[in-house]
């Protein structure tokens, strides 16, 4: 996909986008919708069937079905664009809580399931329902003549044309960016650089190490009894001996393991991210509890009633206890 | 082969690419979301909707090139994410106290 068409089919986008906003009748946002649409499937038919899968899929790479991306992103895109045209803002907030789902089954497609709940658990659970209380609080009574009517301010949107064409102008640069060197991008998650990784922590994870020496340890291999694992590939494990740095490779079959066996052995992805937020980022952690801590104080703080001033003197005038005691009356209170 | 195999076989591979353009597209609709609706709630909303987009390219950029940081990253993005959301709402609860509107314009006369 060039980068004209990339601009265009933004520019198309982004007619049905205004058209969506800013008319008011349902045929001008039917219209908007439909145009909207056109453009968002033209470029999943590009994107679709952009290159040859070869062989079956590798289990170890991850490969879960493609058709649930374009479902998650579908639902994700569209609960988004509702969010942001619907005039009743507990509806918003009801749409959001659709693209953080939308979101945590796109994570849980890409293997990061600590993520995934984690956002569920945080957002739709927390945020968004601290968000639905205050919404609930600020909700304006309506007037007697016009029932429920929704204020003038969530209706009408503002300068939707200027707003359209900056946010579309950004997504064409992005999509500029994607298309235009195909070769840049891995064509499949970057395995072996997964495994890498994976065998860092391995290291420092005594019982998930002692598993897999012993796992590995059995039949006719005999591994020295000091190893570390030093590297895992797609089907050898290369263990290190620690006193005189000598490689040893063991395949899968040799220790009479298929790959899912040992799959299974090394650590999950909670147990890899625990590692990476205690091992690697430990002031970060810190850091981010000092910043909740400094939330709660400011929420705290903003949310004290305010007393204005002159009530203490009308509250002592009408013979009650005033509220504040910085001035010394000699009185008693 | 079960259905979802040969689907996916007729899907083609995923790209890095398409996680990028799917987080591209979200923060483009919260940006324009972000402009367009002047309920200040919905606005911070919208913010929320670009960490989403946020959240989604550092966990494919973290899926595609090994490592475990930008999950952790998520985890703090996730921080920030409730510390903002905590504060903003208590200062929109203020505001409203003040004028009894959420409209945005009710404030015009603090810019220039």
């Amino acid at each position: 996909m060039d980068q004209l068409t990339v601009f265009i089919t933004c520019a198309i986008a982004a007619v049905g986008m205004y058209l969506l906003l800013a008319m008011r009748s349902r045929a001008g946002r039917l219209t908007g919708i439909i145009v909207g649409l056109a453009a968002l499937f033209w470029l999943v038919i590009r994107l679709i069937g952009n290159g040859e899968v070869d062989g079956s899929p590798d289990p170890a790479a991850g490969g879960m079905p493609q058709p649930l991306f374009y479902v998650f992103a579908l639902i994700a895109i569209g609960a988004g664009a509702r969010m942001i045209t619907h005039d009743r803002p507990v509806y918003s907030a009801l749409y959001f809580v659709m693209v953080v789902m939308s979101t945590a089954s796109i994570f849980l497609l890409l293997e990061a399931e600590f993520m995934a709940f984690a956002l569920i658990i945080v957002y739709a659970g927390a945020i968004l329902i601290t968000y639905l209380f205050v919404l609930m609080l600020a909700h304006q009574a309506p007037t007697e003549s016009e029932g429920e009517v929704t204020p003038e301010y969530d209706r009408i949107p503002h300068e939707p044309a200027s707003a359209v064409a900056v946010g579309f102008l950004m997504l064409a640069l992005i999509g500029q960016v994607v298309f235009q060197r195909p070769s840049a991008m891995p064509p499949q998650p970057g395995n072996e650089e997964r495994l890498a990784a994976i065998a860092e922590n391995v290291n420092i994870l005594d019982k998930k190490r002692d598993a897999i020496i012993a796992a590995f340890s059995s039949g006719e291999v005999d591994l020295p009894e000091d190893v570390i694992v030093g590297e895992i590939l797609g089907d050898r494990i290369i263990f290190i001996q620690q006193t005189n740095n000598v490689p040893r490779e063991v395949t899968f079959a040799q220790a009479g393991l298929t790959q899912e066996e040992v799959m299974d052995l090394l650590p999950e992805n909670i147990e890899e991210v625990g590692l990476a937020l205690v091992y690697k980022f430990p002031v970060s952690l810190e850091l981010a509890g000092v910043i909740l801590l400094m939330a709660m104080f400011g929420a705290v703080v903003l949310a004290r009633k305010q007393i204005e001033l002159g009530e203490d003197e009308q509250r002592q005038a009408a013979g009650m206890q005033r509220l504040s005691e910085d001035v010394e009356e000699g009185g008693s209170i | 082969m079960n259905t979802l195999t040969l689907a996916s076989e007729a899907f083609g591979q995923m790209t890095l690419g398409h996680y990028l353009l799917l987080s591209g597209v979200l923060f483009a609709l919260g940006l324009i979301g972000f402009l367009v609706r002047r309920n200040m709630i919905i606005m911070f909303l919208c913010t929320e909707l670009m960490f989403q987009a946020a959240a989604i390219a550092f966990i494919a950029f973290d899926r595609y090139h090994g490592g475990t940081s930008g999950q952790v990253f998520v985890i703090f993005i996730l921080t920030i994410a409730a510390a903002e959301a905590a504060l903003a709402l208590a200062l929109v609860v203020l505001l409203y106290r003040r004028r009894a509107t959420l409209d945005a314009d009710a404030w015009t006369e603090l810019s220039g």
